[in-house]
C-alpha cells in the first residue's frame, strides 16, 4: 500500500483526539474516523449538564462537523464496523464496504452495563451513554417529578446533580455495585451516602430490587427490600461494557475489552486500542487496568496515536489513582467532583 | 412560512425502476395532501446505460421551482448516486441499499461520499424484494416502503398508487410489487427507531381533491383534447413524444385520430391541411423537428391558415442534448423561416399554463388565422405538478371565425383587407365561398400577384392582424410592490419559476426587487414591459441559452443595456444563481 491510511474506530474523546493527533503527527496521511453515532464528536461528560439545561447543545460538540473536513479527517458518521481482520489490515462496515488501512486505532468505547438480575427490566431503564440517550432524558424529565437512580457509576453522580438542579426528587440505590468503577469500601460508601444525603437525595442503602411494576405512563412502583418507592423514571448506571463483540473473530486478544500492552499495542502490527474499550497492562501491577473519565480518554487517545506513528509513549495518567472493581483495576480520580 | 418543503431525489441506473419509483412517490405524496413539483432527468437512451434521477419537491404551499438542495436521496445505485451528494442539504437523509450482493471496495458505497451531518438509513432493498416477491426488481418499492416509515407517510397512499400503476400488468406483477413495498415498510418499522425518524407534518387529508397530478406534456395533450382536437400529426422526438403517446390512446375515444407521419415536414403540412379543411389539429416537436417545419409554418402565415405547434425545446443546436432542457429556440420560433412571417408565439411558465395556453392556442390560431407556436421546454414538459384543471368552455371548443358573412356569398374575398387585418375564413368547398389558397403572394381573392402594391398591402395586413392579437394574448404579470425598484427580473418559460423564487427571497430580505412574467413572446406587450423597466434601475433577464434571446428581443425597450444571465448546462435555472446575481446589482 503506497498511501498511509490511518483509521480510527470510534469518535468519543479518545478516538477524536487520536485522529487529531494523527493529523498533526502525520500530515500526509489519509485519516478516516468512523463513528456509529450519526453526528460529530461531543463531550459525553457534559451530557448531564445539557440535560439540566446548564449548557447549550452546541457546547457539547468538540467541533463543528465542517471542521473535520478542514482538518482533512474523513468522518464517517452513522457507520458501524462489523468485522476486522488486523492481519490483512482491513475492516468491513455494516453496509459491506471494505476499508484497508496501514494503521488502526480502536476506541469504540462501551455500552451501558445492566447487571444480570435487572436485564428483564432493561426496556424501562434509562441509561446515559450517548447524545441520543441524553435526548431521551431531556424529553422524559419534564414529565416526571421523581427518579430512582440505580447503580452508581461516575455518570450517575453527575445526573443526580442535574436532577436535583431541576427540582426532582431523587432516590439513590447504593450497594456494592453502585460504585462502578470505583473500588467498593465501607469508607467510600459512607462518604458517598453522606454527600448524597447532604444534597437532599434519599439514599436506599444496601438494598436490592425485588420487582418493578408499571402503574402508568411515567409511573413505576419499585419493590426495594421491604420498601416501596414510586417514581416517574428509573436510571441505570452500572458502568460500561466494552463494545468489542464485533472483534470476536478478529484474532485480537479480548477479555472484557481489548488487551493491550502499556503502549496500547494489540500485538498486531499497526493496530492499537485505547479509551474505554482497552484493558491496559500495568507492569507494576502485573495486571490489566481500564480507564474511565474524559481526561484519561483524551490522554489515551493521544498516546495511541503517537505510538502508531512510531513513538514509544507509555499509557497512564500520572498522579491519578487506580481503583479495582470486580477484579478490574480502574484508573480514575475525578469522582469527588460531585 | 411553509411547514413542509421537502425535496427528494431518487437516483439509479437505467432499468433500476428509478423513474417508476419517482412517479409512485409523487402520486403518493400528492394523496397525502402535498403540493408537488417534480422532474425527471434521464439519459437519451431508453434503457441500459446512464443515470436516472427523479427530483421531487413537496410542500404545503405552491412552489415555483425545484429546490437546489436535496433533503432526501434514495440511492438505487450507489455509483450513480455519488454525483448527487454535493446537492444534499445539511442534515439530509440518505436511504441506500446496505446489503449489496457482494463486498464492495472503499469508495463504492454512497456512505463513503456523504458529509458527516447526513443521516444514513441503510436497508437491504435487494434482499427484501427478493425474499418478498422472488425477484429483485421490486427493490425500488422496498425503498419506498422504507421512505414511508422514515417520514411517516401513510402506507395506504403508496399501496393505492402501486395498485393503480400495476393493475393492468396482471395480478402476479401487482402482487410482487405490493409485497416488495410491504417488505420494505416492515423492515424499516423495526429497524429504525421512531425517534430517529424525521418528522413530516402532513396537511389535513382531503384538502386537495380538486387538484390533479399532471405533467406538462399531459397538460398539453389534455388541453388539446378538451379543445376538441380532431387530428394529431407528429413524428416522435424527445421531449415531445409523450404528447403523441397520450393522444394515440385518448384521441380515438373522442372520435379523433393520431397519425404518425414520415417526418416533421409532413406533420406540419398535415396540420395545415387539417385546419384548412376546418378540423382542429396539432403537432408537437422539438428543435430539430421544428427546424424542418419552418418553411411550412411560413406557408401558414402567407396562406393565413391556422396551425398549433408545440415546440418542446431541448439542448441544441442540431440533435444536441435530447434529454436536457434549454430555452434556445425563442428566436427560431419568433423569426424562423423566410420572409416577413409574423406568427404568434406564447410560452407557458408552469404546468397549469401548459394546459391553459394550449387550450388558448386553438382559439388564437383560428381567430388570427395563423400558426401559433407554444414554446415549452424539456423541464416544463416533463415536470409534474399538482394543479387544478378547469376544463374548456363551450366557446373554447368552437371554431372561431369560421364562416364568413352570408352577404358576401358569391363575392367572397378570402383575404379581404379589414381594419383588424382578419379576413373572413371559409372552409374549402363551402358553396358560394370559392377562393384560391397559395403560398405565393396573393390578392384579396387569393390570386397570385407579385406587384409591389399588393405585397406591401398584404404584408402590412398580416402584421396588423398579428399586432391586434395582443388584445387576446396574456399580458405580462408583475410581482412587485409597484414602487421603484433597484432590480427588475424579466423571465419566460420554466425559468420564470426560478426567477420568482429568487425575487421573493430578495423581497423577504427587504430588497427592492420585482419580477415580470412574460408569456407572450410574439407579439409582445411592449408598453407594459417598458413601464416595468422604467421603474427599475437595472433589468436582469435570466435565460437558458447562450446569448440571451429574450434579452435580444425586448432588451432595447429599456433604453440601456439589460443584464443577461445565461446558462447552458442542460439543467433548469438555479434560483440561487439568480438571487446571487440580483444582489450584485444592488
Amino acid at each position: 500500500m503506497s498511501e498511509e491510511h490511518f483509521i480510527v474506530i470510534g469518535n468519543g474523546p479518545a478516538g477524536h483526539h487520536a485522529a487529531v493527533t494523527l493529523r498533526l503527527e502525520a500530515p500526509g496521511a489519509r485519516i478516516t474516523l468512523i463513528s456509529k453515532e450519526p453526528h460529530g464528536g461531543y463531550r459525553p461528560h457534559l451530557l448531564p449538564k445539557w440535560i439540566s439545561g446548564n449548557i447549550k447543545e452546541e457546547a457539547l460538540y468538540v467541533c463543528p462537523v465542517e471542521e473535520y473536513k478542514n482538518m482533512a479527517i474523513k468522518l464517517r458518521s452513522g457507520q458501524k464496523v462489523v468485522a476486522l481482520n488486523p492481519g490483512q489490515k482491513e475492516l468491513v462496515l455494516d453496509h459491506k464496504e471494505v476499508l484497508r488501512f496501514s494503521g488502526l486505532i480502536i476506541s469504540v468505547g462501551g455500552t451501558p452495563r445492566i447487571p444480570e438480575p435487572l436485564l428483564i427490566f432493561k426496556d424501562i431503564l434509562f441509561t446515559l451513554k450517548t447524545l441520543e440517550d441524553a435526548r431521551v432524558w431531556r424529553e422524559e424529565i419534564p414529565r416526571v417529578d421523581s427518579v430512582l437512580m440505580m447503580g452508581g457509576d461516575l455518570t450517575s453522580l453527575a445526573v443526580t446533580k442535574a436532577l436535583l438542579g431541576l427540582g426532582k426528587k431523587v432516590y439513590f440505590m447504593v450497594n456494592e455495585e453502585a460504585f462502578w468503577p470505583l473500588r467498593w469500601s465501607l469508607s467510600l460508601f459512607e462518604e458517598m451516602s453522606h454527600r448524597l444525603q447532604q444534597k437532599g437525595v434519599e439514599v436506599l442503602a444496601d438494598q436490592r430490587v425485588k420487582g418493578i411494576t408499571r402503574k402508568g405512563d411515567c409511573d413505576y412502583e419499585i419493590q426495594i427490600g421491604r420498601q416501596t418507592v414510586r417514581v416517574g423514571m428509573i436510571g441505570a448506571f452500572f458502568g460500561l461494557t466494552p463494545d468489542v463483540r464485533f472483534l470476536a473473530a478478529s484474532g485480537l486478544r479480548l477479555d472484557r475489552g481489548i488487551l493491550v500492552d502499556e503502549y496500547l499495542y494489540t500485538g498486531f502490527k499497526g493496530v492499537y486500542a485505547t479509551g474505554d474499550c482497552a484493558q491496559i497492562y500495568h507492569p507494576a501491577l502485573r495486571d490489566y487496568w481500564v480507564s474511565v473519565g474524559h481526561d484519561n480518554a483524551v490522554e489515551l487517545g493521544r498516546t495511541a496515536a503517537l505510538n502508531l506513528v512510531g513513538n514509544t509513549v507509555k499509557a497512564g495518567a500520572a498522579g491519578k489513582c487506580i481503583f479495582e472493581v470486580q477484579g478490574i483495576k480502574v484508573n480514575t480520580s475525578w469522582w469527588t467532583e460531585f | 412560512m411553509a411547514k413542509v418543503d421537502l425535496t427528494i431525489e431518487i437516483c439509479g441506473m437505467s432499468g433500476d425502476g428509478t423513474i417508476a419509483a419517482g412517479g409512485i412517490l409523487n402520486e403518493a405524496m400528492s394523496r397525502a395532501g402535498l403540493s408537488v413539483l417534480a422532474f425527471d432527468s434521464y439519459p437519451a437512451e431508453i434503457r441500459g446505460f446512464g443515470r436516472c434521477v427523479t427530483h421531487s419537491r413537496f410542500g404545503d404551499q405552491e412552489m415555483q421551482a425545484l429546490s437546489e438542495k436535496t433533503h432526501v436521496l434514495i440511492s438505487l445505485d450507489d455509483k450513480e448516486s455519488q454525483s448527487r451528494t454535493p446537492f444534499l442539504a445539511k442534515n439530509a437523509v440518505v436511504l441506500f441499499d446496505n446489503k449489496p450482493p457482494s463486498y464492495v471496495e472503499e469508495g463504492t458505497s454512497i456512505a463513503a461520499h456523504v458529509e458527516p451531518d447526513v443521516r444514513l438509513f441503510g436497508m437491504p432493498f435487494t434482499d427484501l424484494a427478493a425474499a418478498a416477491s422472488g425477484s429483485t426488481r421490486g427493490r425500488n418499492l422496498a425503498a419506498l416502503g422504507g421512505f414511508a416509515v422514515i417520514f411517516g407517510v401513510p402506507p395506504a397512499h403508496f399501496r393505492e398508487v402501486i395498485a393503480k400503476k400495476f393493475k393492468a400488468k396482471g395480478e402476479k406483477v401487482l402482487d410482487a410489487n405490493l409485497k416488495s413495498f410491504d417488505a420494505g415498510y416492515r423492515y424499516a418499522s423495526e429497524a429504525f427507531k421512531e425517534r430517529e425518524r424525521p418528522v413530516l407534518l402532513l396537511p389535513e387529508p382531503g384538502k386537495d381533491e380538486e387538484r390533479i397530478l399532471i405533467s406538462g406534456n399531459e397538460a398539453v395533450a389534455r388541453a388539446a383534447l378538451d379543445a376538441g382536437l380532431k387530428l394529431y400529426f407528429g413524428y416522435p422526438i424527445t421531449p415531445a413524444t409523450p404528447i403523441m403517446e397520450y393522444l394515440a390512446k385518448a384521441l380515438p375515444a373522442k372520435g379523433g385520430r393520431m397519425v404518425q407521419m414520415e417526418d416533421e415536414i409532413a406533420s406540419i403540412g398535415a396540420v395545415l391541411g387539417s385546419f384548412f379543411a376546418g378540423k382542429r389539429a396539432m403537432t408537437a416537436t422539438s428543435g430539430p423537428g421544428f427546424a424542418l417545419m419552418t418553411e411550412l409554418i411560413t406557408h401558414g402565415v402567407m396562406s393565413e391558415t391556422p396551425a398549433v405547434i408545440i415546440n418542446a425545446q431541448r439542448g441544441g443546436p442540431a440533435t444536441g442534448m435530447p434529454s436536457k432542457t434549454e430555452q434556445s429556440d425563442l428566436q427560431a420560433a419568433v423569426f424562423g423561416g423566410p420572409g416577413d412571417s409574423a406568427r404568434i408565439v406564447i410560452a407557458p411558465t408552469n404546468v397549469r399554463e401548459c394546459y391553459e395556453f394550449t387550450l388558448m392556442s386553438f382559439q388564437l390560431a383560428e381567430r388570427y388565422q395563423t400558426p401559433v407556436i407554444v414554446l415549452t421546454d424539456f423541464f416544463l414538459n416533463n415536470r409534474v405538478e399538482k394543479v387544478k384543471i378547469v376544463g374548456a368552455s363551450e366557446a373554447q371548443r368552437e371554431d372561431w371565425n369560421l364562416y364568413p358573412d352570408e352577404s358576401s356569398r358569391g363575392q367572397y374575398e378570402r383575404y379581404r383587407v379589414t381594419e383588424s387585418g382578419i379576413s373572413p375564413r371559409a372552409i374549402p368547398g363551402t358553396e358560394g365561398f370559392l377562393f384560391d389558397a397559395t403560398g405565393l403572394e396573393h390578392t384579396e381573392k387569393g390570386r397570385p400577384d407579385y406587384s409591389s402594391e399588393i405585397h406591401s398591402k398584404m404584408t402590412e395586413k398580416r402584421h396588423r392582424k398579428i399586432r391586434g392579437a395582443l388584445n387576446d394574448l396574456p399580458e405580462p404579470v408583475e410581482f412587485s410592490s409597484g414602487e421603484a425598484m433597484d432590480v427588475g427580473v424579466i423571465a419566460w418559460g420554466s425559468t420564470f419559476g426560478s426567477a420568482l423564487e429568487a425575487v421573493l427571497r430578495t423581497q423577504q430580505e427587504g430588497m427592492k426587487v420585482g419580477a415580470l412574467k412574460m408569456m407572450s413572446l410574439f407579439p409582445y406587450h411592449a408598453e407594459a414591459i417598458r413601464a416595468f423597466m422604467k421603474k427599475c434601475k437595472e433589468i436582469l433577464i435570466p435565460e437558458l441559452n447562450y446569448e440571451g434571446q429574450l434579452a435580444n428581443l425586448v432588451g432595447h425597450l429599456h433604453g440601456k443595456d439589460v443584464v443577461r444571465l445565461n446558462r447552458t448546462t442542460g439543467m433548469p435555472m438555479s434560483p440561487t444563481l439568480i438571487y446571487e446575481r440580483i444582489k450584485t446589482l444592488i
